[in-house]
C-alpha cells in the first residue's frame, strides 16, 4: 500500500512556478507515497490563482500567463491522478474542526469566520487518514505555523513532516 | 526565465551542491551511495542535496536495475550586474505588492514575515492578514528567498 503524503499548497506552488511540479510528484510516486491535498487546499491552489491572473491580465499581461501556467501544471496533475483531492467528512470531524478554527483565530485575534478553510481542513485530512488507514501519516510543509497546530494532537495521530521542521 | 536563474544560482551557491554538480559531470551515472563515499557526505545529506538539485532542474536521475542514478542537467548560467537587474526588474509578486500597497505595505509584509517565521501565524492567516491570496503570499516568500 502506498505511504499517504499530505503536501500543503505552499510547496505544490512554488514547484509550480519554478517547473518543477511534475518531477517532485512523479519523484514521490517512485518513491512509494501517494500525494493527498484536501478539497479547500484545491480550491486555493486552482481558483484564486485563476482569479488573480485575470485581474492583472491588462495591466501584467507576463505575470498573470506565468501564474495561469503555474495553475495549469497543478491542474494538470490532479487529472493526472499524480495529486489527489480528498473531501473531508465534516460530519466526522465537525468538533475537531470548530476547535482548530477557535485555536488559528485566538493567534490572529480574527472572528472564526475569517479563518481560511486550508488549515483546518489540512490538519484534519492528516486526522481523517490516520484513523482510517492507522498508519503513520507523512506531511509535507514549510509552514511552521501549521505544524504548530498539527502538534497539538501529535498524541492522537502519528505522522512525520518530510519538510519544514 | 529568471526564477530557473535564481534557483541554479541558490544551488550552485551552495559549495557542497556545486561539488556534487562537477563530480557527476565527471563520474556520470553515479548512486546516492557512491557519491556519499567519494565526497565524503553523509548519505540523508547527499538525497537531501541531490532531491535539490533535481528540483532546481541542475541534475536529474534515472532508474536502472533498481537503482537510482544520477546525471548532470545541462545548464547555462550568465551572471552580471545587468542580467541581476533585468531578472529582478522582470514583472513579479513582489513589484506588484509593492506598487499596490507602497512602502507601508512592505513594512507590514516584513513583520507578518517574521511572526510566520516563528511559527506564530500559518502562511493562510499571513495572507489574509496583509489582504491578499495565498497564492500571492507564498509567491512574495518564493520571490524573496524567504521559502526554499
Amino acid at each position: 500500500m502506498n505511504k499517504k503524503l499530505v503536501v500543503d499548497s505552499s510547496i505544490l506552488i512554488v514547484l509550480s512556478r519554478r517547473g518543477a511540479l511534475e518531477e517532485y510528484l512523479r519523484w514521490e510516486k517512485h518513491e512509494g507515497y501517494e500525494v493527498l491535498i484536501p478539497r479547500a487546499v484545491a480550491r486555493e491552489l486552482i481558483d484564486e490563482p485563476r482569479r488573480l491572473a485575470e485581474k492583472i491580465a491588462r495591466k501584467s499581461p507576463a505575470l498573470a500567463s506565468k501564474i495561469t501556467q503555474s495553475v495549469e501544471a497543478i491542474d494538470a496533475a490532479i487529472e493526472d491522478d499524480l495529486i489527489r483531492v480528498v473531501t473531508i467528512d465534516f460530519r466526522k470531524y465537525s468538533r475537531i474542526v470548530d476547535n482548530l478554527r477557535k485555536y488559528l483565530s485566538q493567534l490572529e485575534a480574527k472572528p472564526e469566520h475569517a479563518i481560511k478553510k486550508g488549515d483546518p481542513e489540512l490538519i484534519v485530512l492528516i486526522i481523517q487518514l490516520y484513523d482510517r488507514f492507522k498508519e503513520k501519516i507523512f506531511v509535507s510543509t514549510e509552514d511552521k505555523g501549521l505544524l504548530r497546530a498539527l502538534k497539538s494532537f501529535s498524541g492522537r495521530v502519528e505522522y512525520e513532516v518530510l519538510h519544514g521542521e | 526565465m529568471s526564477e530557473r536563474t535564481v534557483s541554479i544560482l541558490k544551488e550552485v551557491g551552495n559549495p557542497n551542491k556545486a561539488r556534487i554538480i562537477a563530480h557527476l559531470t565527471k563520474h556520470k551515472g553515479e548512486n546516492a551511495e557512491d557519491l556519499g563515499k567519494h565526497l565524503g557526505y553523509p548519505l540523508p545529506t547527499v538525497y537531501k542535496y541531490l532531491r535539490e538539485l533535481e528540483v532546481a532542474r541542475v541534475v536529474r536521475s534515472e532508474v536502472k536495475d533498481k537503482t537510482r542514478l544520477y546525471y548532470p542537467s545541462d545548464f547555462k548560467l550568465e551572471v552580471s550586474p545587468k542580467r541581476l537587474m533585468e531578472i529582478f526588474e522582470e514583472q513579479s509578486i513582489l513589484n506588484l505588492y509593492k506598487n499596490r500597497f507602497g512602502d507601508d505595505g512592505m513594512r507590514r509584509l516584513g513583520e507578518v514575515a517574521e511572526k510566520v517565521n516563528a511559527g506564530k501565524m500559518t502562511y493562510r492567516q499571513a495572507a489574509s492578514t496583509l489582504g491578499i491570496t495565498y497564492y500571492e503570499f507564498v509567491s512574495l516568500l518564493d520571490e524573496t528567498g524567504a521559502i526554499q
